[in-house]
């Protein structure tokens, strides 16, 4: 029995009927990766780890649903002793001596992680194509991106290789590409998973997510993956919810935000049908759509790409050839050693956010760039918070169209940077967000965006799974609609 | 965004553009400032900016030392270093 | 032409917690090199500071007794440069809204008192130690120190001469080191300053460019590097030249300042809010506690020797002036109710040693410990107080125990009556004639007795009972 494309609850099923073992589940697992190397979806593998782990736990008393299931770990995630790359060359030979506290919780919950996935270097980007590792395929088309940052996260899920995959989410990096590789990933409210052992891109943005190919699925992920910790002190000490439990809630009288200022006339007509096909569906599940306004949404980009530049040009001085990583071979000077340890080890994209961010922070410019985009997204997220008075949760496509092929978005990084455009707004805000498949374009996925209150994930994920037990997008594989 | 200033930023950002990218990147860079220019004319008076989406304070830990003596771990990922420090370049004052 | 000095001083104080300002890892002092760095002072991908709370109960301590404005929300700010015992390539310190605000100290020079006004104390952490000269060709980085919590106090302009700089340098010390945030010990590096020194013509507003002379730790370089600055400055100008806005280091062995060879003056340091931290709180109940545990500061200490212990101002003064100089006083006070024996040995003898040695009593091999059973030992008549004397050289030079050395050297003085009155006897018996004398009125004779008792006692007898004894014999 096959166990490509299986979900979560899929395969739970299967161990606990005994159908079949973790090990074995494990070792087709790396088969699968093994036939579908052209993915380049990982950038390193831990089989000898995982078939051990996968022996070992079948007598342990299973503590949760994840227990004996393989995992993707996105390569942004200190994993003790197992290379951690961040798909940069300045971290290619990286052996963290600990592991994150997302990677900790999920397997104590007795996950299998399986490997590290292939991403944009240090999180920038949208494609995964300015990875050090080379790009990797959308298992949709042969030349396709699978979007970004968590691309190999995302390809390992669509291509059914890995039931689930961590992805981190800073300006849309996790419902980006499930949008473009036709999965379901969530980015929680910031604060609810801890970013400890999280390598750092942009700290006031960033938040770990699942990855997986449902929304039960992502809720069964979430309920490991959070937790307060005291390590990380933006991490939420509010309780964490169950967030599997009520989610067959019946979403009648729900009342769901439409964005006045997402101009839908500037996308593909393909894309706008597919997003009015859903909102009727909604309708015919209960729901009711309302108008709300956020005027100052056009600013979100720019004031993204003042912020998260900013934040990573200081987040990423600590790569200095000095304590770890990559170094240059025999600086004559100290000044030398920085300079070309760094400009070996970054990448161009890396480079320009870097150079972004020093511009933005340096003297005379901190007021109108950095301190002037920070104020301009309080009034962002005072937007959104006058918005949640009046709906429940917010809805929109969660891309401008379906996956371009690679090299196409090549010399403008402004045209990479609008991709973003209905995914930054949440990051810059804190909230709930999440994307799944609801529809095709041209022969490939496209996904829809739903935005949820503060705290409020457990809503999202009932107004996804509703969809999800209604419609078979989520259904469709690249060789086919499995039968559910 | 004139040579000069590019050549700064990337000083401080411990950066050299060689010929192959310096052109283009220069350019990139100054495509995005006229990007995020477009946060110019936002009127955002008395508005307090937004450091952290969490609108709580800091905990913090009591003063207790719990790190062990991890030198021998640390020093093996070190690029350059012997039974003691990191090494770097000379350094003169 | 007349000259005004203008000196400013940034003082790095090392606070005293047990562990790191955003780390569990150890601030001791002396340790292997990098044994005592935890992954956060490593500065590792993926890591975050947490903000140790007893540094700001230590910072606020001194806010409180300064006078100065207490910010109970205050804030971290990361501070960008490239340097290799910088792990992170930032110092996360406190720019915009720092724990401490305005507040003042008094100092005195000759005689003269003076209110320096403080602009600020913030916190901040320390950077790792850059050994330049073990390695041929390389400097070793040890990162045991980075991230040790820092308070930075920053006095305003308002000191004119180097014989103030010292002073306010000393006050706050004597502070720091009251209220027990900091061990003030300047050898170790626990309080370090930076002087910023500037000159303009007598009467003229505008301040002069100022140079920047760095990590000063001792009181002696401060006055000279001040004043070998000062005169730099003055020569520069007075040929018709400027002075360069730039940092500069004191070469101690040249008796000179020079220009630091790096590109620290184009530094940007480009500071901004450090996403990681949240806003730190102190409530109002930790304010009061904290204002109502405050150690006793030096002018309470001195005003309460006069009051409770007899002393006069002169001795309080001295005694107060030293933290460890009190503790002995206190700790001696403790074992005898002579206070005033406490006080003499304190004021005479120990001082005149820590003169002799050019030292600081921190410096010195006595300990409170020691000290108070010294002064038990004479109250309690073991010794006599010249025997003291010799004990306390012996403690001064070795460090050994008190006791020990009483015993191993055998000065426990001789008390016992019977073997004194036989020895007393003795002499009568062999000296008629000086006893005839002593006896029709020659009083001073009895010293000549006395001394003949010691004598043939090697000085270890009981001088209180040789007095008596005699006197009894002789009546």
């Amino acid at each position: 029995m096959s166990i490509q494309y299986k979900t979560i609850a899929e395969l739970r099923s299967m161990l606990d009927s005994k159908a079949i073992s973790s090990k074995e589940i494990v070792e087709e697992t790396y088969k699968l990766i093994d036939e579908n190397n052209d993915l380049n979806a990982f950038i390193t593998l831990n089989k000898e780890a995982a078939i051990a782990k996968s022996i070992e736990i079948e007598n342990n008393p299973v503590k949760s649903a994840l227990h004996g299931i393989p995992i993707a770990q996105k390569d942004l995630f200190c994993t003790k002793n197992l290379r951690t790359t961040c798909g940069s060359n300045i971290l290619s030979n990286f052996i963290p001596p600990y592991s994150a506290t997302v990677i900790e919780n999920l397997e104590n919950a007795g996950c299998i992680s399986v490997g590290k996935t292939n991403m944009d270097e240090f999180a920038m980007g949208s494609s995964n194509e300015t990875s050090f590792f080379g790009g990797v395929r959308n298992p949709w088309g042969q030349n396709l991106v699978p979007g970004g940052s968590s691309g190999g996260s995302a390809s390992a899920v669509a291509a059914g290789l890995v039931p689930a995959a961590t992805g981190t989410d800073t300006g849309g990096s996790i419902r980006q590409p499930a949008s473009l590789c036709g999965i379901t990933g969530l980015k929680p409210t910031y604060g609810r998973i801890s970013r400890w052992g999280m390598i750092a891109f942009a700290s006031s943005l960033d938040q770990a997510g699942p990855m997986a190919r449902t929304a039960e699925d992502c809720a069964i992920m979430l309920n490991e993956m959070c937790s307060h910790d005291a390590k990380d002190t933006t991490s939420l000490s509010e309780d964490v919810p169950n967030f599997t439990k009520d989610l067959d809630s019946s979403i009648e009288g729900l009342k769901i935000g439409i964005v006045k200022e997402f101009d839908m006339s500037k996308l593909d007509t393909d894309v706008v049908s597919v997003f009015e096909e859903s909102k009727k569906h909604y309708e015919s599940l209960g729901a009711e759509f309302i108008e709300v306004s956020l005027p100052n949404i056009s600013l979100s980009v720019p004031a993204y790409y003042v912020v998260a530049p900013a934040e990573c040009s200081s987040n990423l001085s600590r790569f200095d050839g000095v304590k770890f990583g990559h170094r240059s071979k025999d600086p004559i000077n100290l000044e030398e050693l920085y300079i070309k340890t760094r400009s070996e080890g970054f990448g161009d994209e890396v480079k320009r956010r870097i150079l972004i961010g020093s511009y933005v922070l340096s003297a005379g410019f901190y007021d109108a760039y950095y301190k002037k985009a920070q104020q301009v997204r309080r009034l962002i997220k005072n937007d959104f918070d006058s918005a949640f008075k009046k709906v429940d949760v917010i809805m929109s496509p969660t891309t401008r169209g379906a996956a371009f092929e690679t090299g196409s978005k090549g010399s403008d990084p402004i045209q990479m940077y609008l991709e973003d455009l209905f995914t930054i707004p949440a990051n810059l805000a804190g909230l709930p967000a999440m994307s799944l498949p609801n529809g095709m374009v041209n022969n490939k996925p496209i996904g829809l965006q739903l935005i949820g209150n503060f705290l409020d994930e457990k809503k999202i994920l009932q107004v996804a799974h509703s969809f999800q037990k209604s419609t078979d997008w989520h259904l469709k594989t690249p060789k086919g609609t499995k039968l559910s | 965004m004139d040579k000069k200033t590019v050549a700064n930023i990337a000083y401080l950002s411990r950066l050299k553009l060689n010929s192959d990218n310096e052109e283009k990147i220069t350019s990139d860079l100054e495509n995005i400032i006229k990007f995020v220019d477009q946060l110019d004319d936002v009127n955002v008076e008395n508005i307090a900016p937004l450091t952290s989406p969490l609108e709580k304070t800091a905990k913090t830990r009591s003063d207790e030392v719990t790190a062990k003596n991890r030198k021998d771990v640390f020093l093996e990922r070190a690029p350059k270093s012997n039974e003691d420090y990191f090494l770097v370049p000379r350094v003169v004052e | 032409m007349s000259w005004e000095t203008v000196i400013g001083l940034e003082i790095h104080a090392q606070l005293s917690t047990k562990s790191k300002l955003f780390s569990g890892g150890s601030t001791g002092f002396g340790a292997e090199p990098n044994t005592h760095v935890d992954l956060i002072d490593m500065g590792l991908p993926g890591v975050l500071p947490v903000a140790n709370k007893e540094a700001f109960l230590k910072a606020i301590r001194f806010g409180l007794a300064t006078n100065a404005v207490i910010n109970q929300t205050s804030t971290f700010d990361r501070k960008n440069y490239f340097y290799p015992d910088l792990p992170k390539g930032y110092q996360i310190t406190q720019m915009a809204l720092p724990i401490v605000g305005e507040g003042s100290i008094k100092i005195e020079v000759d005689g003269v008192e003076k209110i320096i006004n403080i602009t600020r104390a913030h916190l901040e952490e320390d950077a790792g130690k850059s050994i330049h000269d073990l390695f041929e060709g390389e400097t070793g980085v040890d990162l045991n120190r980075a991230g040790t919590p820092l308070l930075e106090i920053v006095s305003e302009p308002e000191i004119s001469n180097a014989k103030e700089a010292v002073a306010y340098f000393k006050a706050i010390r004597q502070l720091v080191t009251f209220l027990d945030i900091c061990d003030g010990n300047m050898a170790q590096g626990s309080m370090r300053c930076d002087v910023n020194v500037s000159i303009k013509k007598e009467g003229e507003e505008k301040l002069g460019t100022r140079a920047e002379i760095k990590n000063i730790n001792s009181f002696k370089f401060i006055e000279r590097a001040i004043n070998h600055e000062v005169e730099r400055q003055i020569r520069i100008i007075e040929s018709g030249g400027s002075v360069v806005q730039e940092t500069r280091l004191y070469d101690s062995v040249k008796n000179e300042t020079r220009s630091m060879r790096s590109k620290e003056e184009a530094n940007d340091y480009r500071y901004f809010p450090c996403p990681d931290l949240l806003p730190v709180v102190i409530t109002d109940e930790e304010l009061n506690n904290i204002r109502s545990n405050l150690p006793e500061l030096p002018e309470q200490k001195e005003k309460r020797y006069v009051t409770d212990n007899s002393l006069d101002i002169a001795e309080a003064k001295i005694i107060a002036s030293s933290k460890t100089m009190a503790n002995m006083f206190e700790e001696a006070c403790l074992k005898t109710d002579d206070s005033k024996l406490v006080a003499n040995w304190l004021v005479g003898d120990v001082s005149a040693l820590l003169n002799k040695d050019g030292i600081d009593i921190d410096e010195s091999k006595l300990t409170p410990n020691n000290f108070a059973k010294m002064v038990e030992r004479i109250s309690d008549d073991t010794i006599s107080g010249k025997i003291a004397k010799s004990v306390l050289e012996e403690v001064w030079d070795s460090g050994n125990d008190v006791d020990e050395i009483i015993q191993n050297k055998g000065l426990v003085q001789i008390q016992d009556e019977s073997l004194l009155e036989e020895i007393g006897q003795k002499i009568i018996d062999a000296n008629p004639k000086q006893v005839e004398a002593f006896k029709n009125g020659k009083d001073r004779l009895f010293g000549f007795f006395v001394g003949q008792v010691m004598k043939e006692t090697q000085g270890k007898a009981s001088p209180k009972s040789v007095n008596e004894i005699l006197r009894k014999l002789l009546s």
